[in-house]
């Protein structure tokens, strides 16, 4: 009987033939960890690639590391020592998991772990020889305390001819594989500055509300600082993750690369996966700021020319002509009293900006990712700026006026008595202004996002003054005041023909609206500017007549007014989430949609069946199609077997897919079942995470050999 | 005026935000060390202030940590400690295990340890709340940290560049504890002055 070097537990008897009595076995064992040498094979040909694995089944509460093991420990190293010719890879390690006591964080592996290993069979070994595969195990092993462990361990694999069975191997491989970081689906980029490094994870569809967890495992110590958390942002189709940088950080060049074990919440439990990363750096070294440092002039420079050029856009322009025009009419006033106004105007400008400035960085620390015009990205504020726009347009128009006033909106406010007046016209020249400001000064203002908050205020302000600039140049200065032309019925005209540009952008707006939320939402937003010009309509012709008709009108219009709110919201609410329908994938189908009717059909003629329940917002749902259930084996071995694929998609929870995942104990997706051939066959459940070789072993297991 | 008193309000935003970011939680080379005092072994308290004008190390330690005692069974660190104190460098053993767990000692262990194993730091300093050992964010044993005269911290990490509990690989390993002794004697700055700790996990309450 061969013993195991250390604390020999196996009392097995062995396939294997004993050498010698120092030999060691496949297995040994410590107080804490039993660890064996396996392989995907039982016997190997000559040039064959198999895999080798170290399993570690670890007592409760006590763990073995990852290549990195965190701020502690020691990653556990596996020396093969192989007959010449052959070489054995890297270890592929499975993802590991976060073990945080008190300040430190570690990572590593509790219950078990297997690590894997490619081997090459040289092709010159003679068959009928043995094939002697020795591996030297170093580990650290943890609880409260530590203990680094060794030993050996032995495998002799029978070398058998070519075409010869060379069996299963062990079936832990397999489980092992399961576990191994996937090649990530998604574009993973990360900008990097010296507050920290953030990875961008794109492209996540619909998915991106259903995760549980996200970690990124750095596969070097001190890229990242372990026992920091890291905050995660999700916004639209993104995950944004910050990470604070260790104490031996990343150069801005080098390639980050780790795991990304993603937890997803699904009916049969969570299930978390890991994807390897590999994100390339930067060219060029980052913009270097700090907080400590002073804003560069030029951003603020430019700020502020952008900031004058706003005034030339066709939002913006018809507001400021008509407080222009307001000035011309009052140019005769007290020249103090002008400034007053110029400087009121200002403010009311300032501090708008800096309202979106603190909520900007708001938005940012607390998650979302955003951009110039991120109040864009909500439908219902595209609506209702689409709304005001046009609501404006009318008042230029001259279809109503607000007040006794013969001017529209903003010649109401600009003309209302007092400084309210100017400062409102302030607040309304930002909020129009920021739709402009999209296209023509992204570059800037994606400059100004990236930067800590001071950076940013003093840019929004820069911005802010920029755009209050001419007029509070206009009514500080008399002379330029005189300079203006005399007023007259030019102005009225002008004024009209302000409108066009306001129902331009009102126009560019539905377009916007109509790629967020599909087709029907322009129906929404042009029958609410009917409804809305209809109440403009109504409000003016009923506001000179008597006291009782005036109330009807008001009542009416309001009643539209609020119509149009209304179905403006819930109109495009529901065509948003008609636009999130999936679209189903038509080419190259290997599948049939899912009904219990077919399923009943097939398994009545007694055809195996693959069934696959899905949805288009699970994550694993998704990656197990991908990396298992599309790949070429299946694929083959479905066709080989003659098994239906059948497909059920519970996106939107269907209740005839929600009754079956019941039978089978379950609160979502995935689910897949396997219906072996015969009649009154059970159903096989694969596991919720899958591999090419787990579903096609499951599909071989039950057609057998036969 | 409004408009200036709107300016100042701006202003005292910006200088407390950037007050604010200023911050840091963790010492950081070239940065001065945090500072604290604590009881020691030979039965006094310890105040890192007062050792300005001397350089200063602070070794982390747990005498029952597989990684500590590899250091300690091959002599590195005593003669680590004897090349320090021929310097004029105080070296100081930092315990923040808590009572009860692995490495918790009191004085005369403490003293009776040293000398069985022929250890000659200038004192050993008890951290058992751990506040010392998370004013440093120690996280090894052995884990160590060099203070120049000026109370600048010129060192973070581990004892040598081979992480293993192997006494055999000390003789292959750079020894950046050694090199950096080197250099501080030569008047250089340290080439490598944050290096990757290994060990057990420092045994704080909790």
């Amino acid at each position: 009987m061969c013993a195991a070097r250390i604390f020999s537990i196996a009392m097995i008897p062995l396939l294997l033939s004993c050498v010698d009595a120092r030999a060691s076995s496949f297995e040994a064992a410590t107080e804490q960890v039993k660890a064996q040498l396996i392989a995907s094979v039982d016997a190997v040909h000559p040039g064959a690639e198999i895999l080798l694995g170290v399993q570690q089944r670890i007592i409760p509460h006590w763990h073995t590391y990852w290549k990195n093991p965190g701020d502690s420990g020691l990653g556990t190293r596996i020396a093969y020592d192989l007959p010449a010719g052959a070489t054995a890879g890297e270890i592929q390690w499975p993802t590991p998991e976060r073990i945080t006591t008190g300040p430190v964080t570690n990572y590593g592996y509790s219950n078990q772990v297997t690590l894997l290993s490619k081997l090459k069979v040289p092709d010159g070994v003679a068959i009928g020889s043995v094939f002697s595969v020795k591996a030297k195990v170093n580990w650290l092993v943890c609880k409260e305390e530590c203990i680094p462990q060794e030993v050996d361990l032995a495998l002799d694999l029978p070398v058998v001819l070519p075409g010869a069975d060379s069996g299963r191997g062990s079936p832990l491989i397999e489980a092992a594989r399961a576990g191994l970081p996937v090649a990530s689906p998604w574009r993973i980029s990360r900008t990097q500055s010296d507050n920290g490094l953030t990875l961008r994870i794109q492209g996540l569809g619909q998915q991106s509300g259903f995760i549980g967890n996200v970690w990124f495992y750095p596969d070097e110590w001190g890229w990242v600082a372990h026992s920091a958390d890291q905050p995660r942002h999700i916004s639209g189709d993104t995950i944004e993750l910050q990470l604070k940088p260790g104490d031996a950080p990343l150069s801005p060049e080098a390639h980050l690369t780790g795991i990304l074990a993603v937890t997803e919440e699904t009916g049969g439990g969570s299930v978390t996966r890991g994807y390897s990363v590999d994100v390339a750096g930067s060219d060029k070294a980052p913009a270097k700021t700090t907080a400590s440092e002073p804003v560069p002039a030029s951003a603020l420079l430019l700020a502020l020319i952008g900031g004058v050029v706003l005034n030339l856009m066709p939002c913006v322009f018809p507001v400021l002509s008509i407080k222009a025009l307001a000035l011309i009419k009052h140019a005769r006033q007290d020249a103090r009293q002008t400034r007053l106004h110029g400087a009121v105007y200002t403010l009311g400008i300032l501090l708008s900006f800096l309202v979106l400035g603190v909520i900007l960085i708001a938005l940012k620390t607390g998650g979302a990712e955003i951009g110039w015009g991120f109040q864009f990205q909500s439908p219902l504020f595209v609506l209702a700026v689409a709304y005001l726009m046009f609501a404006v347009g009318l008042s230029l128009s001259g279809v109503f006026t607000m007040g006794g006033s013969i001017a529209g909106v903003g010649s109401a406010l600009a003309e209302r008595p007092g400084y309210a007046g100017s400062f409102f016209t302030g607040v309304l020249a930002t909020v129009v202004a920021t739709p402009c400001t999209a296209p023509f000064m992204g570059a800037a203002l994606g400059f100004a996002l990236s930067q800590p908050p001071p950076v940013l205020l003093s840019v929004f302000l820069s911005l802010g003054l920029g755009l209050a600039l001419p007029y509070l140049l206009l009514s500080n200065w008399p002379s330029l005041q005189r300079r203006l032309p005399k007023p007259g019925i030019w102005m009225d005209r002008l004024k009209q023909a302000m409108a066009f540009p306001m129902y331009a952008a009102a126009v560019w707006l539905v377009w916007v609206l109509a790629q967020q939320s599909g087709i029907n939402a322009i129906v929404v937003a042009l029958g609410g500017m009917v409804a809305i010009a209809f109440a403009a309509w109504l409000y003016e012709i009923t506001k000179y007549s008597g006291k009782t008709t005036q109330r009807t009108g008001l009542g009416f219009s309001a009643l539209s007014l609020i119509a149009a709110l209304f179905g403006g919201y819930f109109g495009v609410e529901t065509s948003a989430s008609a636009v999130a329908e999936p679209t189903p994938e038509i080419a190259d189908r290997h599948w049939e949609a899912y009904s219990s009717a077919r399923l009943k059909q097939l398994r009545a003629e007694g055809k195996p069946v693959f069934v696959n329940f899905t949805a288009a917002w699970c994550i694993s749902c998704l990656v197990n199609e991908k990396v298992a259930l599309s790949q070429e084996a299946v694929i083959d071995a479905f066709k080989q077997g003659g098994i239906t694929y059948l497909k059920g998609d519970w996106t939107n929870r269907d209740p005839e897919i929600t009754r079956i995942l019941a039978e089978f104990g379950r609160s979502g997706v995935p689910l897949y079942l396997y219906y072996p051939p015969g009649v009154s066959t059970r159903p096989v459940i694969l596991p919720q995470i899958l591999t090419p070789e787990i579903v096609t072993q499951a599909v071989a297991a039950s057609l057998g050999p036969a | 005026m409004l408009i200036n008193r709107f300016s100042q309000f701006v202003l005292a935003s910006l200088v407390f935000v950037v007050a604010v970011a200023k911050v840091y939680a963790e010492p950081v080379v070239n940065q001065p060390a945090p500072l604290f005092s604590a009881a020691t072994a030979d039965g006094t308290t310890l105040n890192l202030a007062d050792l300005r004008g001397k350089t200063v190390i602070l070794e982390w330690t747990n005498h029952e940590c597989p990684f500590v005692k590899k250091h300690y069974e091959s002599g590195n660190i005593q003669s680590l400690q004897k090349q320090a104190a021929e310097q004029g460098i105080v070296w100081l053993q930092v315990i923040s295990s808590a009572p009860g767990k692995q490495g918790h000692v009191d004085a005369e262990t403490a003293k009776k340890l040293n000398a069985e194993r022929g250890a000659t730091p200038a004192n050993t300093v008890f951290d058992p709340e751990g506040s010392i050992g998370k004013l440093y964010a120690a996280t090894n044993t052995p884990q160590l940290f060099i203070i120049n005269p000026e109370g600048i911290l010129l060192y973070k990490g581990g004892i040598d560049s081979i992480p293993s509990a192997d006494k055999a690989d000390i003789a292959k390993a750079e020894n950046y504890i050694s090199v950096a002794l080197k250099e501080l004697a030569a008047g250089k700055s340290i080439t490598k002055a944050s290096t990757k700790p290994y060990g057990c996990t420092v045994k704080y309450a909790g």
